[in-house]
């Protein structure tokens, strides 16, 4: 472990679908060993938001925010100054501008962007892909095609996946299953391609939970919690507490309510590692990833609603197939799985990556026990692996919030003190 | 009972400088002042300042090995750290912008930290302690080192209350080697020519050779260059003295020549007349001897007061002025119609704000602009003193747009 073990930073976007992705690549790139700091925008979004309401020229907003953005990106930078990473792993929307990225690029800092977005909808990417050293996509050709007719070296197809600390069977009380369940339920943001859809199951027992659903009378009584954002925490009782989830791609388009297309959505892999059964619309993409008999796929509203009906009766095959959905899924689909596959195609592609440092032990010769029984428990409780070396726990410690504890406090202040006397 | 800490972790002369600190928080008389510093010096601070409780660590380089330095600071100093924590501490004074200084600052709630306080992993420097930060850049404005830690409360005790007022205490002379940075001392051959001078016209004196054991060579180099008559009756103590006896000899002198060296502070501490060099990155605005009635030679070009790290490229030109022919002469007479060209002499003195160098021979043409910015400090701490002509300009230069925004109660707002 120790020999691979790495610094990441996650630059976290300030809001939207990659905002889950990337707190659960932080838990998986920890519980791969590695040491894990996240530059946490979220905390940013308010005073970005806070700068439409002035009510001022388009240009000023324009400007204002752009500085904004400027500002953001120069705190990631001095993050990366203090922390030293390996790599900096940005999701999709991170705040970090061409200008730092270059800044990065310069310092010999090794950057990824895990793009998680229709590479159709989200055409951005082809003014910050180039300055990426590792570009990991949802979709393959003709993007990665594209990526590399814009320069782009390291292209990687990363599906989406599950984390299944999070995403797992839950024992839900029966108040939770009255809430949270019915025989059918959908559980996203209301595209045209959905509400076209959905229309055809207005009297069953179907309720649908996510945000901008709002204009649509035939679909509103369904609608639940007024239509408010559903929590991750909440989604995994949905998931849960139903029968039949439903599970169709978006699309913008109204005209072709199954698109066929080619990435498969998180909630796939959500699903199917807490053990639910899902119908999910047929996408390209789908075959290197699942076997049959691990997924009930359709591919019209025609096929979809027969099946409905099929499994809603078969309860006996519908568990089969979320077992073996959720085996494959537990095995081949999780964050921590993804975040190696990075980790080893950026040792593939990057020569001499990660820089080698020299680690000093934890434990000099002739170390006293009662210190060391002191300092391993200190390990333990900052949810470190036993071999950490020194400048890892200091970090740790460095992460701490409130007052620190002696031993802490003298873990660094030793650190500072070897820095000035440069006694490493 | 109130419980203050001040943590001082650099040396010798900065201990002593922090007394003027610890007299305020000595004289609220509510609660138990303590002292945090390295263990090298707590011997001294035992004896400079008996009312304190002392908390010892290791923090200094003292040529341990990593295994050692580990067992001092895992063991050692996180038995100190633990009893600090647990005295829960009003007011933690944490002086040093040091790395080493930000992490102790971990132990204690960043709402009772002045100064340089840890705020959930983050490094965070107060307000006054920013300022001087700041003014760190106009060197030649400055306040004294002494003023600026005891401004940390606002309720400091009165200048002249500090150390006792220079007066002769016997009819020894002492000579102070050399600091801890040679550029900024006098070469002995000079030095030698001055010691020679002052003992002609102290004839019944002994002269007393002061240094650390580092010194050793210089004192006995020192000696060899004085004239024999003189060598019966000079002694090379340097490397010889505890601290005690360091103690006992400074107090029992008529004058102690220095260049800015603890030593120098040490004699300001117990009101011994101070002849004190300054040159190249020492400063007198900056680290004079604090107290009424001691004399400063400073040494005055374009160039100073340069940066101790920086290699000087002008060989080190602050000299000429002490190499003058009329120095010596100067140094004994303190008649401004000799002073030579490149040295300006002050007296020490204490107005309502702090050490007030006033000049008495040479020209200072920075003097205005230095009380302009002392009137502008002694307001910003409180004093009730006239606004000065340019307070916009230099608040424009001292407060960042933040002070004004998000304003923090940082510095003791303590008021009697």
């Amino acid at each position: 472990m120790l020999n691979n073990h790495l610094r990441i930073l996650v630059i976290l976007p300030m809001y939207g679908g990659s905002l889950p992705v990337g707190r659960f690549c932080i838990e998986a790139l920890t519980d791969l060993g590695h040491t894990v700091e996240s530059f946490e925008a979220p905390e940013f979004h308010h005073a970005y938001e806070a700068l439409k309401g002035l009510k001022v020229t388009g240009d000023r907003l324009e400007y204002l925010q752009n500085s904004f953005l400027q500002t953001l990106s120069q705190a990631v930078l001095a993050k990366v100054e203090t922390f030293e990473p390996d790599m900096v792993l940005s999701m999709a929307q991170a705040p970090l501008s061409h200008q730092a990225l270059k800044r990065l690029r310069k310092d010999n800092v090794t950057t990824a962007m895990w793009f998680v977005e229709d590479y159709r909808l989200f055409t951005y990417w082809k003014s910050f892909a180039p300055l990426y050293d590792i570009f990991a996509v949802i979709q393959k050709e003709p993007f990665l095609d594209e990526l590399k007719s814009l320069g782009v070296k390291n292209c990687l197809y990363l599906p989406l996946a599950a984390h299944p600390s999070f995403h797992k069977p839950l024992n839900l009380s029966s108040v939770e299953r009255r809430k949270f369940g019915s025989d059918i339920s959908f559980m996203g943001a209301g595209y045209a391609n959905r509400r076209v859809a959905f229309r055809k199951l207005v009297g069953h027992n179907f309720k649908i939970w996510g945000t901008e659903w709002d204009g649509d009378h035939v679909l509103e009584p369904l609608v639940q919690m007024q239509g408010k954002r559903v929590s991750s925490e909440e989604c995994v009782k949905i998931f849960n507490a139903t029968t039949v989830n439903l599970n169709l791609h978006s699309s913008i388009h109204s005209d072709k309510l199954v698109t066929g297309g080619d990435f498969i959505n998180p909630r796939t892999f959500e699903l199917c590692a807490c053990g639910a059964f899902q119908l999910v619309d047929k996408r390209t993409l789908m075959d290197e990833a699942f076997a049959d008999g691990e997924l009930a796929t359709f591919a019209s509203m025609d096929e979809l609603m027969a099946m409905i009906d099929d499994y809603l009766a078969n309860p006996k095959q519908r568990e089969q197939i979320a077992q073996r959905g959720q085996q494959r899924v537990l095995r081949e689909h999780t964050y921590a799985v993804r975040m190696q596959t990075l980790i080893d195609f950026t040792t593939e592609q990057i020569p001499d990556w990660p820089i080698k440092k020299e680690s000093k032990s934890l434990f000099p010769s002739h170390f006293p026990e009662k210190l060391k029984e002191d300092i391993n428990e200190l390990i333990h409780s900052l949810n470190l692996p036993e071999d950490v070396g020194f400048e890892d726990l200091v970090w740790a410690i460095r992460q701490q919030q409130g007052t620190l504890s002696d031993l802490e406090t003298a873990v660094l202040f030793l650190d500072e003190w070897q820095k000035i006397y440069k006694k490493k | 009972m109130k419980h203050y800490l001040v943590i001082q972790l650099a040396r010798f002369g900065d201990l002593i400088q922090t007394k003027r600190l610890i007299a305020t928080l000595v004289a609220r008389g509510d609660g138990h002042v303590h002292l945090c510093l390295d263990h090298s010096l707590a011997p001294l601070a035992s004896l400079v300042y008996p009312e304190l409780e002392l908390h010892s660590i290791a923090a200094h380089r003292t040529g341990v090995s990593r295994e050692q330095a580990y067992f001092a600071m895992l063991n050692g100093n996180r038995k100190t750290f633990a009893r600090l924590k647990a005295l829960k501490f009003d007011e933690v004074y944490n002086l040093n912008f040091s790395p080493l200084n930000f992490r102790i600052a971990a132990l204690f709630d960043p709402a009772t930290v002045r100064g340089h306080f840890w705020d959930n992993g983050q490094e965070v420097s107060s307000q006054w302690a920013r300022m001087a930060m700041q003014w760190s850049r106009w060197r030649k404005l400055s306040i004294n080192l002494v003023d600026f830690w005891a401004y940390y409360c606002r309720d400091a005790v009165a200048p002249e209350k500090v150390n006792p007022e220079a007066s002769p205490h016997g009819e020894n002379i002492g000579i102070v080697l050399s600091g801890r940075e040679s550029r900024r001392s006098i070469p002995l051959d000079l030095l030698a020519e001055y010691t020679t001078a002052i003992a002609r016209i102290n004839k019944s004196a002994k002269i007393l050779l002061l240094g650390s054991h580092t010194e050793q060579n210089a004192g006995k180099n020192m000696h060899r260059l004085l004239p024999s008559d003189l060598q019966n009756r000079t002694e090379n103590l340097a490397g010889k003295t505890n601290w005690a006896d360091l103690i006992e000899v400074v107090s029992s002198m008529k004058r102690i020549l220095s260049p800015d060296t603890g030593t120098m502070h040490l004699a300001a501490h117990l009101g011994t007349p101070v002849t004190a060099f300054f040159l190249s990155s020492a400063w007198c605005f900056e680290t004079g001897p604090y107290g009424n009635g001691h004399t400063i030679l400073q040494a005055t070009r374009n160039c100073l007061p340069c940066l101790e790290s920086d290699t000087c490229p002008h060989k080190t030109a602050c000299l000429e002025g002490f190499q003058a022919t009329d120095f010596i002469r100067f140094m004994i007479t303190e008649k401004s119609t000799v002073v030579p060209n490149g040295i300006n002499a002050y007296q020490t003195q204490t107005d309502e704000f702090g050490i007030n160098n006033r000049i008495f021979a040479g020209t200072d043409p920075d003097q205005a602009s230095r009380i302009e910015f002392r009137r502008f400090l002694a307001r910003h701490v409180g004093l009730n003193t006239p606004l000065s002509n340019n307070a916009h300009h230099l608040a424009i230069k001292m407060y960042r747009e933040k002070d004004w925004s998000v304003p923090r109660a940082e510095e003791s707002r303590h008021v009697l």
